[in-house]
């Protein structure tokens, strides 16, 4: 079934939370854009939740935050406060930026690839020999949990731990629950989340080491110390932030790649093709398909007035795969694109925080992947199961020649 | 021999980093990832790299003026 019929084109209304969209979410992005730029969530006529697809529009959006706000305590996601920088408004939110960006810049980062490419090739050492691996659980789960771990110089053992409580907030029981069953379970989770970062953070205060964690203590916003409950806000986003958006784009590179073997072999054949392909699987997949935003101004677009208080999900991927911005290549991979403005790390202010750390996983993991691995293929007869809103894979079952177990490195 | 010149407005910027990965030589960033230029008047043997970081720019943060 076409995911274009998500949308209904008579009445303006559309429903990105579904199977349908989530696996193929293309023909969705394209009725929006063409018939209903901006659309009304379905079933919610009259509250004010709606629906902005177009390139422009979106990154008109992104760049007025004075409009669009992201002040969205309401959406409950386990967290006691507001989370920090996500859901604060300039010009607040740049007293943040400007002490968090610096631990995840570029020049921060650079001198981490060669611990990231071993971390890769111990994941890989554990399926290697094989011949078939669950790609989701066993390379793009573990993937940035353990860097997470390496960078914060947090135990290995505790991986499970956090990996468990970030479901719980994400997706509790998989994601179907209702509400009032789901509710209760973020907020245990999210309480045992703060829970843990405030005994790491004691712990951190008496023995700084030169982790990112330490480093936040003595930084100062605003002319005063950054305060335990500012770190702690800071340490449940990276949880929240920069574990599964990673996860879900090593799920979807890997599984277009295993299904489209001529640009495997042109990344295997040369792997400097890979930085740029990385912004092309980003870009064609939008793993982060929406954002949110709240109405702070009245405004009106394409005849749609919006109201203080309404609520707007900016469609990334609808934006992403625009033939206005695009051009005639915007619904298909394309492997020598020149120019690649995608915003699937957002845009404006809000601009994804862990975008350096995040292009450098991804670089590093598809070199040593097909490095290792040139050559696999997703079991045959199995069906991928993607999420919405977040788009991994329930389980990626992939077949190779199993190899040596020899790394290289 | 014609010029090129690139013009960052650093309010538009928010450190994507598209621009110092495509072109190194012409663009640098600072602490928070923010774009410094390296060379406003790149050299010819840098124009086409630095065109394209330019294209790419997600914030429309960069621009150029040729002149002949
Ligand atoms: C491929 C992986 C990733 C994708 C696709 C992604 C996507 C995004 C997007 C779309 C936003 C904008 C949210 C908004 O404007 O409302 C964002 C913000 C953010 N991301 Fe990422 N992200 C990724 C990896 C990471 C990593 C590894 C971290 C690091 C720990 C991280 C930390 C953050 C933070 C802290 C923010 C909030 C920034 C702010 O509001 O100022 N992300 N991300
Ligand atoms: S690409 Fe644009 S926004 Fe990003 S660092 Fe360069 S100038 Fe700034």
């Amino acid at each position: 079934m076409s995911s274009a019929l998500e949308v209904n084109v008579s009445t303006g209304e559309a429903n990105p939370y579904t199977p349908s969209v989530a696996a193929d979410p293309i023909p969705f992005y394209s009725a929006l854009r063409t018939h209903c730029p901006v659309a009304t969530m379905e079933g919610m006529q009259g509250a004010g939740v709606y629906i902005i697809s177009r390139y422009e529009d979106v990154r008109w959006a992104l760049k007025h935050p004075e409009i669009f706000s992201s002040d969205l305590v309401a959406v409950d996601i386990g967290q006691d406060r507001p989370l920090i920088p996500l859901q604060i408004d300039p010009p607040e939110h740049a007293k943040y930026r400007r002490v968090i960006d610096p631990t995840l810049g570029p020049h921060e980062m650079a001198p981490l690839e060669d611990e990231i490419r071993l971390r890769v090739n111990e994941v890989i050492d554990q399926f290697v020999a094989d011949g078939q691996v669950d790609a989701h659980a066993q390379f793009s789960v573990p993937l940035p949990g353990k860097v997470f771990l390496q960078m914060t110089g947090l135990p290995l053992d505790d991986l499970d731990l956090l990996l468990n409580w970030k479901d719980e907030i994400i997706r509790p029981g998989g994601g179907l629950l209702p509400p009032e069953e789901a509710t209760p379970r973020r907020r245990a989770a999210g309480a045992d989340l703060y829970g843990y970062f405030a005994d790491v953070l004691k712990d951190r205060a008496e023995n700084p080491g030169t982790d990112l964690l330490s480093r936040f203590f003595g930084t100062e916003v605003d002319g005063r110390e950054m305060s335990n409950d500012e770190m702690l806000d800071i340490c449940y986003l990276f949880i929240l932030g920069g574990l599964d958006t990673v996860t879900s784009t090593l799920d979807c590179s890997l599984a277009y790649l295993a299904q489209n073997p001529e640009y495997r072999a042109a990344l295997v054949q040369d792997p400097s093709r890979i930085p740029a392909a990385v912004e092309e699987l980003l870009r064609f997949h939008t793993p982060v398909m929406q954002i949110l935003r709240v109405i702070k101004e009245p405004t009106e677009l394409h005849g749609v007035k919006m109201n203080t208080g309404d609520t707007v999900l900016l469609m990334l991927g609808a934006a992403d795969t625009d033939p206005s911005e695009f051009g005639e290549t915007a619904e298909e991979y394309c492997i020598d694109r020149e120019v690649n403005r995608h915003l699937a790390f957002g845009g404006g202010p809000h601009r994804c925080l862990g975008s350096h750390l995040a292009r450098l996983e991804l670089r590093v993991a598809l070199e040593e992947w097909h490095r290792r691995i040139p050559d696999y293929r997703i079991t045959e007869g199995f069906e991928l199961a993607y999420s919405p809103g977040i788009r991994e894979v329930e389980k990626l079952p992939l077949e190779f020649m199993p190899l040596k177990l020899n790394s290289g490195v | 021999m014609s010029r090129m010149r690139i013009l960052l407005d650093l309010d538009a910027c928010t450190g994507h980093g598209r621009c110092y990965s495509l072109a190194p030589k012409v663009f640098g960033s600072d602490d928070l990832g923010h774009c410094e230029l390296l060379l406003a008047e790149p050299p010819e043997e840098l124009r086409e790299s630095a065109r394209r970081a330019v294209a790419t720019c997600p914030e429309g943060a960069l621009t150029i003026q040729e002149t002949a």
